[in-house]
C-alpha cells in the first residue's frame, strides 16, 4: 500500500516535469485532424474567488440629522477563502458620534435649563422647542471575525465573534450558525444562535430610575440619586430561516427571529416630564424601562431578476412583550446604467408605540412601574428613499455612491395634550441625510 | 418633507399589494415544481441575485436603524451591539 | 439500467433569443439561440439535437449496437472502422502520447475495482493489479481501416465524446446560421460568436462550493465567453474518503490508482471544446500540481480545491 503510494507520487512527477513541452501546439495540430479547423478562443472569469485572495470591501458613510446627531462611520472588510470552501471575514467598524439628542423631555413655551448628564454644567433649551441633550460625543470601535467551513456536501458551519467598544459602553458576542441543503441546493435551511453581553458606564454613574432630577445648579457639587456606577444585558438571538429557488429568475427567503434580552434596558440619559393641568413641567424624572424584553420577527425576502433588471422586496413583521409591533417594508430596483447600474430604494417602518410610553405624566397621576418618553419606543413612521449607483472597474474593483434620506414621524399615541403643551411640538419630525462610498477590490 | 413620507407610503402600499399577488401566484403555481436544475442557474450565480448583495450597505443601515428605532434583526441577528443614541 | 429518456427537442423563448432543450449522452443539453426568429432557432436545436444523438449511437459504450461496443467485443481480433472513428481514435492515440500515457481512453476497466461512491472503500492492490495488463493504448494498433485491442481490453469514450460533439455540433450550427450560438452538453460548452448586444455569454459553473445566497459571501464561478470552447473536468460527488484523504475519480492509467490531492473539479477555455476537454483531465491528472501545470500552459483555467 505505502509502497503503491510511493510509486504513484514519482508518477504524478514525471508527469508534471513533462507538462511544458509545447503541448499547445501539438494539440492544435491534433485537432486539426480530428475537427478540421482550429478556432480561436475569448473568454475570461469574473469570479472574484478564482485566486485565493483577500477580498476587500471598504465603506465611508456620513449620517447627518437636521440640528441633532452627526455621525461618520468607517467599515473595512476582508475576506478569503481558503481550501474546501472555508471563508474567513474580518470586519473593522469605527464611527464617530457628534451632537444633540432628544432627552424626553417636553418643550415649554419659556426656556428651560437642564443638567447635563454627566452632572458638569447646565445647557438651556429656548422656548417651545424640543429639549436635546447636547453632549453626545463618542467613538466608537468594532471588529467582527466568522469563519464558515462545509461539513458534509449539504451542511455549511458558521461561527462568528463581535466585540465593540466606546467611551461608555462595551459589547461582546458570538453567534454560531448551521444550514442545510436540499433538493439539489434550492433548499437551504438555517438554524442560528448568538449571545451578546453588553456593559454600560455612563458618566456620572446610573442614575436611580424614577428618581426626580435635582434642580441644575452650576456649582460642582453633584447630588443626583444614582444606583451604581454600569450596569450590563445579555441577549440570546434565535434564528430559524428557509431559503427557496422559485424558479430560474426568483429566490426566496423566510426568516423566524427570536430575540430575549435580560438586564439594565433603560437609557440613563432619557427623563420624562411631569406636568401640570396647565402643560407647565414641574419636574423631570428618569425613565425606567422593564428589565427583560422578548421579541419575535418574521422576514420575508423575495428577488426576482426581470430581463436586465431586479427587484429586492423584504417585509418584516417585529412584535415584543412591551406590547411593541412594527411592520417594515423594503424595495430596492436595479437597474444597468451604462456599464453600472442605479438603484432606487424606498423603505417604510411603522411602529407602534411601548406600553409604558408616555410623553409626559402628569402631576397628580399615579406613576407608572415603568415609564418612558424615548419617542423610539413611541408611535411613528418612518420613510426612506435613497439612490445608489455602482460602477464596475477593471480586475473585478467596484465603486458605489449611495445617497439616502431618512425621516422620522413621531404620532401620539392618543394622549390628551394639556394647557401649553397644545402649542408646543412635541413630536417633533427627525430628518437625516446618509452618504456613502464603498470601494471593493 | 411630509409630503415626501405620503408619497413613499402611497407608493409602499402599491407595491406590497401587487407583491402579494405575485407570491400568491407563485404558491399556486405548485410546490412540486419549485427550483431549478444546476445549469439554469445562470441568473441566480450572478452576484446582484445574492439575498444579502451588499452587506456592507446592510450592516450601516442595520446601525442606523437599530439606534433610531425600537426594531432590529430579521434579516440575521437582532445583536447587542452600541450605546448609540 | 433506467429507461432512456425520449428523444425530444423543447424549444422556448428568452429574453436573448431561443433555448432549446434535449437530453443526450446521459446529460441535459441545451443550445442557446441569438435570435427572435424561432424557425431558425428550432432548425438548429434540432440538427444540433440529431448530431449529438447520432454521436451517442456510434460511441456510447452501452448499446450493443454501438462501434463503440463492437469494438469492446472483438476479444483481440481486427475490427473494420470508418474514417470519422479513425480520426478519434487516431486524436485518442496523440493525447496518449502527449500526456505520456496518463491520458489513456483504454483505463476504462479500472472501474471494476474502483466504486467512487464517497465511501472509504480504497480497493486492495490484489484487485487493481491484476486489471493493469488491460490498459495501454500502446497495445492498440491502429490503422486507417481497422483496429485491433489487446485481449481483455477496452475502449471507453467517455474522456473525448461529449467534448467532440460539442464541437461537430456547432459546426453544423455555424454551416445552417451566422446568428450567435452557443451550445452546452453538461457542463461542456463552446459558442460561435458573441452575443449581438456586445456582451458576453455568462456561464455559471456549479462546483461543489456552489454557495448559498444566503451566506455573506456568495462567489459563484461565473465565466463570461464570447467565442471558443469550455470544459469542466472532475465531479464533487465522485470520490473516496479514507484517512483524511481525498481520492478522486480520476485514475492513472499506468498504477491504476486514484490521483490524491488534485482539485475537484477544473475549469479550462480553449478554441474547441475537445482540447478545453483533455487539458482539464490532463490537468487534474497532475495531482497537487494540476494549478502550475495549468499555468505553465498559459491557458485561462479555474481550479476548484
Amino acid at each position: 500500500m505505502q509502497l503503491t503510494n510511493k510509486l504513484q507520487k514519482t508518477n504524478q512527477q514525471t508527469l508534471a516535469r513533462n507538462k511544458s513541452k509545447n503541448l499547445k501546439s501539438l494539440l492544435t495540430a491534433a485537432t486539426c485532424s480530428l475537427l478540421g479547423t482550429t478556432g480561436q478562443v475569448n473568454a475570461k472569469a469574473q469570479s472574484q474567488t478564482e485566486e485565493n485572495q483577500w477580498q476587500f470591501d471598504t465603506a465611508l458613510m456620513y449620517y447627518g440629522e437636521t440640528d441633532r446627531v452627526t455621525a461618520v462611520e468607517g467599515i473595512i472588510a476582508a475576506t478569503k477563502e481558503f481550501d474546501d470552501e472555508e471563508f474567513l471575514s474580518l470586519k473593522l467598524t469605527i464611527d464617530s458620534l457628534t451632537g444633540a439628542s432628544a432627552n424626553g423631555a417636553v418643550a415649554q413655551p419659556y426656556v428651560q435649563t437642564f443638567a447635563r448628564p454627566s452632572g458638569k454644567g447646565t445647557f438651556d433649551v429656548p422656548a417651545g422647542e424640543t429639549p436635546l441633550d447636547d453632549t453626545f460625543k463618542d467613538t466608537r470601535v468594532q471588529v467582527n471575525a466568522s469563519w464558515a467551513q462545509p461539513l458534509t456536501t449539504d451542511y455549511t458551519i458558521s461561527t462568528g465573534l463581535h466585540a465593540s467598544k466606546e467611551y461608555d459602553y462595551v459589547s461582546l458576542g458570538l453567534n454560531a450558525s448551521l444550514t442545510r441543503d436540499f433538493n439539489k441546493k434550492n433548499t437551504t435551511v438555517a438554524v442560528g444562535f448568538a449571545a451578546f453581553y453588553d456593559e454600560i458606564e455612563p458618566e456620572g454613574g446610573i442614575p436611580n430610575p424614577l428618581a426626580i432630577l435635582p434642580e441644575p445648579k452650576t456649582t460642582a457639587i453633584d447630588d443626583r440619586p444614582r444606583i451604581g456606577s454600569s450596569d450590563n444585558k445579555t441577549t440570546i438571538d434565535v434564528l430559524l430561516g428557509l431559503t427557496q429557488v422559485i424558479n430560474r429568475r426568483a429566490i426566496m427567503q423566510f426568516n423566524y427571529s427570536f430575540s430575549k434580552v435580560d438586564g439594565y434596558l433603560t437609557d440613563p440619559f432619557k427623563i420624562v416630564s411631569v406636568v401640570d393641568d396647565l402643560g407647565l413641567v414641574q419636574n423631570q424624572i428618569y425613565e425606567k424601562r422593564p428589565d427583560n424584553r422578548q421579541k419575535h420577527s418574521i422576514f420575508w425576502q423575495t428577488k426576482y431578476h426581470f430581463t436586465s433588471t431586479v427587484v429586492d422586496f423584504s417585509y418584516r413583521y417585529l412584535w415584543d412583550d412591551w406590547e411593541i409591533s412594527s411592520h417594515t417594508f423594503e424595495l430596492r430596483y436595479r437597474i444597468p446604467f451604462g456599464t453600472g447600474y442605479i438603484e432606487p430604494h424606498l423603505r417604510h417602518y411603522m411602529q407602534e408605540a411601548a406600553e409604558f410610553y408616555r410623553p409626559f405624566i402628569e402631576q397628580g397621576d399615579a406613576y407608572p412601574s415603568y415609564v418612558s418618553a424615548d419617542y423610539r419606543v413611541g408611535e411613528m413612521n418612518a420613510y426612506t428613499l435613497g439612490f445608489k449607483y455602482g460602477l464596475p472597474l477593471k480586475n473585478g474593483q467596484e465603486l458605489s455612491f449611495r445617497i439616502e434620506y431618512y425621516q422620522q414621524d413621531p404620532e401620539n399615541p392618543g394622549y390628551d395634550l394639556p394647557g401649553v403643551l397644545q402649542d408646543v411640538e412635541l413630536f417633533e419630525s427627525v430628518e437625516a441625510l446618509i452618504v456613502q462610498i464603498n470601494y471593493s477590490f | 418633507m411630509v409630503i415626501l413620507g405620503e408619497m413613499v407610503r402611497d407608493i409602499m402600499k402599491k407595491i406590497f399589494q401587487s407583491n402579494i399577488l405575485l407570491i400568491v401566484l407563485l404558491m399556486s403555481s405548485g410546490c412540486s415544481s419549485l427550483g431549478v436544475e444546476p445549469w439554469e442557474r445562470d441568473l441566480l450565480a450572478r452576484k446582484e441575485m445574492a439575498l444579502n448583495a451588499s452587506p456592507i450597505d446592510a450592516a450601516l443601515d442595520d446601525h442606523i436603524y437599530f439606534s433610531k428605532e425600537a426594531s432590529s434583526g430579521g434579516r440575521s441577528f437582532a445583536g447587542g451591539g452600541c450605546g448609540c443614541n | 439500467m433506467t429507461l432512456k429518456p425520449a428523444r425530444t427537442v423543447e424549444i422556448q423563448p428568452t429574453n436573448f433569443g431561443f433555448l432549446t432543450r434535449f437530453h443526450a449522452m446521459a446529460s441535459p443539453c441545451e443550445v442557446l439561440i441569438n435570435s427572435t426568429d424561432k424557425l431558425i432557432a428550432k432548425n438548429v436545436g434540432q440538427a444540433v439535437a440529431k448530431e449529438a444523438w447520432r454521436i451517442e449511437d456510434k460511441y456510447s459504450r452501452y448499446l450493443n449496437t454501438s462501434t463503440c461496443a463492437k469494438i469492446n467485443a472483438s476479444n483481440g481480433k481486427p475490427v473494420s472502422i470508418d474514417e470519422e472513428t479513425y480520426k478519434l481514435l487516431d486524436f485518442a492515440r496523440q493525447c496518449f502520447l502527449m500526456s505520456d500515457g496518463a491520458f489513456d481512453i483504454t483505463s476504462g476497466v479500472l472501474a471494476k475495482a474502483w466504486k467512487f461512491d464517497g465511501s472509504d472503500n480504497i480497493p486492495e492492490q490484489d484487485k487493481i493489479q491484476p486489471l493493469l495488463k488491460y490498459i495501454g493504448f500502446d497495445r492498440v494498433s491502429l490503422t486507417e481501416n481497422s483496429v485491433a485491442l489487446g485481449q481483455g481490453m477496452e475502449i471507453d469514450f467517455g474522456g473525448i465524446g461529449k467534448e467532440y460533439a460539442v464541437d461537430l455540433s456547432l459546426q453544423i450550427a455555424k454551416k445552417l446560421t451566422s446568428i450567435p450560438v452557443l451550445i452546452n452538453f453538461g457542463g461542456d460548452i463552446a459558442a460561435s460568436a458573441p452575443p449581438r448586444d456586445g456582451k458576453p455569454w455568462q456561464v455559471g459553473i456549479e462546483h461543489p462550493g456552489f454557495a448559498n445566497s444566503n451566506t455573506e459571501k456568495s462567489p459563484p464561478l461565473v465565466v463570461s465567453i464570447s467565442s471558443g470552447a469550455l470544459a469542466t473536468s472532475g465531479d464533487a460527488r465522485r470520490f473516496l474518503l479514507k484517512d483524511g484523504e481525498r481520492y478522486s475519480h480520476v485514475l492513472n492509467p499506468k498504477t491504476g490508482y486514484s490521483i490524491v490531492g488534485a482539485p475537484k473539479s477544473i475549469t479550462v477555455t480553449a478554441p474547441n471544446c475537445i482540447q478545453a476537454g483533455f487539458i482539464a483531465t490532463l490537468a487534474l491528472l497532475q495531482g497537487a500540481q494540476a494549478e502550475q501545470f495549468l499555468q505553465d500552459q498559459d491557458i485561462g483555467h479555474w481550479c476548484i480545491w
